[in-house]
């Protein structure tokens, strides 16, 4: 029995081997179900088109009323500058409207989305122009008032007076669009795709379909379960992570992208995998059915995806979402990915995201390791 | 020598209902001991806690001599299990599967694959190897399961419903299986829980009877049947329902164990070699009854089971 032939490992050599076990598992099982590979891609490179054309686009020709009640020269300057909006940006539809009243109806049954009035004597020391606007649409109404406020004050300025000169406004790198700053956002959202699959998913199945009592029942650790299944769905979810990075390379040319920027987002993708993996390995410590999964995925999402600042600057966040936001592990991911993909700082910029990233998959897995339980 | 298994007022309880109740028993090396009960007798949950997947609410149990509470590593390391569940990967191929078991247990190499071409060669799936699990017939896939059980060369194996839901060509053929692993392992301990008669009087070498969570006798299934006061089992089947006056008089012609599932059949135990049985059905004739046909056979681990329990089997 002691033949070479018949020598097992033990130890580290048994939970090496148990990882691998697992590994293998995992990454057999979704080679052989193609559909939820490149439904793990594609989701995410959909989500970048959609999204981020669906937020990244000027508005255009939002209907107007001008009401011209003083007819000077004034309001045919301002008249001017707005037909210049419409014309040039393509911002306004402009209605030339006589009646005030006419043109508020017209609001208000949402012919119009402003109405900008030039009142009777109109003058720079007033009257002024009135702007009524439709603000259940924040957005439109922001941007016409603060176009047409700027027509006005062209319009008001004198002619012979200077112009303040504009202050100096630089651009630190070269100029991204709004979809080349969501790149780094999609590899997360492709990392937080794959992990649920082969992560959260792969280990409820198990417990679904008894899978899991061939493993409790062999010498491996609880801990070298714990950290097979972890390590499992990860490379699954780091494989999706790099095959997006990869696309988004080609489709989205980055401006400041050399072989160590790539090398350290790669490892930036694993650590935030095995990162989410150990939170969905974590959650469903002790689920046993796939209704928990459906359920908590909405949850999740939001909880991890929105709060990373993946869409809208960290920033702009109040309190107690940032609070959410600094201990959400996909912050760092695509901060440690933004630094050295977009802004073309040294991958010695990841080393504290990827700190984080360790420690907290390190604390994941010891929770999960508590949490897990060995019998049916 | 250590026991194989060796349990000790072992009891389970979920709650108020104790699934297992007060067992005692132990199982020597090379046995084939057999654990026979309807569903919901607590036979899974028995398993369950010798395979370290229960902790016991009360009581002890050792497998090869370690703990299952205390020392679950070494019992997992001693014993092979093939449970109701179905715990090979569908998507997996037959030889992946085991390469995956295989390495859980610490194998690798060439000891790995040596391991899995034999055990694959024993349940007859060598062909089979690279066939993806989810193709494989429900016999088939038993056998994988098996040979995932085994591949480790477990000193004990634990088969929970091994033929559950097969047809009888694959329950002949694992039952073949099992007896070849005994026979080519001396020291090789199998626990196998069974609802099927059969199975158990086929392949086991004692037998404990299960109801309720308890043991209600333990003994091979020859001395078992003997054990019985009656060892003739008669069968008559009439045209009609047999009335109640008439199924007295039978048993006062030395019947017992009277059991009849269906009105015009009835089966009774008698002592062998006394004739109650052509004389029962001489009553039934002589009553205006007519005797479709009579049966008399040896007593069954069946019969063995009602006389315990007083019932039949739940479950076929």
């Amino acid at each position: 029995m002691s033949s070479p032939a018949n020598r097992r490992a033990g130890g580290v050599g048994l939970a090496a081997l148990g990882i691998l076990a697992i590994s293998q598992r995992a990454y057999v099982t979704l080679w052989r179900q193609p559909v939820l590979i490149i439904s793990t891609m594609l989701f995410p490179i959909v989500y970048l088109l959609i999204l981020g054309n669906a937020l990244n686009r000027q508005l255009r020709a939002i209907p107007l009323a001008v009401v011209d009640e003083s007819g000077n020269v004034l309001a045919a300057e301002c008249l001017r500058g707005a037909i210049a909006l419409e014309s040039g940006r393509d911002l306004l539809r402009i209605t030339p409207v006589s009646d005030r009243e006419e043109a508020l109806r017209g609001l208000r049954r949402g012919k119009f989305r402003a109405v900008w009035v030039l009142p009777f004597g109109l003058s720079r020391q007033g009257p002024v122009p009135s702007f009524i606007g439709d603000n259940t649409d924040r957005f439109s109404f922001d941007t016409v008032e603060a176009a047409l406020s700027e027509v006005w004050d062209r319009a008001s300025t004198p002619g012979g007076q200077a112009r303040a000169a504009p202050a100096v406004r630089l651009e630190a790198y070269p100029y991204l669009d709004y979809l080349t700053y969501l790149a780094p956002a999609v590899v997360c959202l492709a990392i937080f795709m794959g992990s649920m699959v082969s992560g959260g998913l792969q280990v409820i199945e198990d417990r679904m379909y008894g899978y899991h009592e061939g493993y409790m029942v062999t010498p491996i650790s609880t801990g070298t379960l714990v950290a097979g299944h972890i390590l499992a769905g990860s490379l699954v979810a780091a494989l999706a992570g790099a095959m997006v990075l990869v696309a988004i390379l080609i489709m989205a040319p980055l401006p400041v992208v050399g072989a160590p920027a790539v090398v350290a987002s790669l490892f930036t993708i694993f650590l935030t995998s095995l990162s989410i993996a150990s939170v969905w390995f974590l959650l469903f410590a002790r689920a046993r059915r796939a209704s928990v999964l459906r359920g908590a995925f909405g949850i999740i999402n939001t909880v991890i995806f929105f709060p990373s600042g993946a869409l809208y600057p960290v920033e702009s966040y109040p309190q107690w979402l940032r609070a959410v936001s600094n201990v959400d592990p996909l912050t760092y991911g695509l901060k440690a990915m933004r630094d050295v993909l977009l802004r073309g700082a040294p991958p010695s910029a990841c080393f504290a995201p990827w700190v984080f990233l360790a420690t907290f998959t390190l604390v994941c897995g010891i929770l999960t390791r508590v949490l897990f339980r060995r019998e049916i | 020598m250590i026991p194989s298994i060796e349990a000790e007022k072992l009891t389970k309880r979920f709650g108020d209902f104790t699934a297992a109740d007060d067992l005692s028993f132990s199982v020597v090396a090379g046995e084939t001991y057999g654990i026979l009960g309807p569903n919901g007798a607590g036979k899974t949950t028995l398993i369950r806690m010798l395979t370290t997947l229960l902790r016991p609410t009360s009581g002890r149990a050792a497998v090869k001599g370690h703990d299952v509470v205390s020392d679950k590593t070494a019992v997992r390391t001693a014993i092979g299990t093939v449970s109701q569940a179905v715990t090979t990967d569908e998507n997996l191929t037959v030889y992946e599967n085991l390469s995956v078991q295989g390495k859980m247990h610490g194998l690798w190499g060439r000891s790995l694959s040596g391991r899995i071409e034999r055990r694959l060669k024993e349940v007859g799936l060598w062909e089979r190897r690279d066939q993806i699990a989810r193709q494989l017939s429900g016999g088939m896939r038993r056998r994988l399961e098996i040979a995932r059980g085994v591949l480790h060369s477990p000193q004990v194996l634990f088969l929970d419903e091994p033929t559950a839901g097969l047809d009888p060509q694959s329950r002949r053929a694992i039952w073949g299986m099992l007896e070849e692993m005994t026979s080519s392992d001396a020291s090789l301990s199998i626990v196998l829980t069974t609802h099927a008669m059969d199975e158990a009087d086929h392949l086991c070498d004692r037998v404990a009877i299960m109801d309720r969570g308890r043991f209600l006798c333990e003994d091979s299934p020859d001395a078992l049947k003997r054990g019985l006061a009656t060892g003739e089992r008669v069968e008559i089947e009439t045209d009609r329902e047999i009335a109640a006056p008439d199924r007295e008089d039978v048993l006062a012609l030395g019947a017992v164990n009277w059991r009849s599932v269906i009105p015009q059949v009835v089966q009774f135990q008698a002592k062998p070699g006394e004739g109650v049985g052509r004389r029962a059905a001489q009553l039934l004739e002589e009553r205006g009854y007519r005797v479709l046909y009579l049966t008399i056979a040896p007593v069954t681990l069946e019969d063995v089971f009602f006389s315990y329990t007083g019932h039949v089997l739940r479950e076929a």
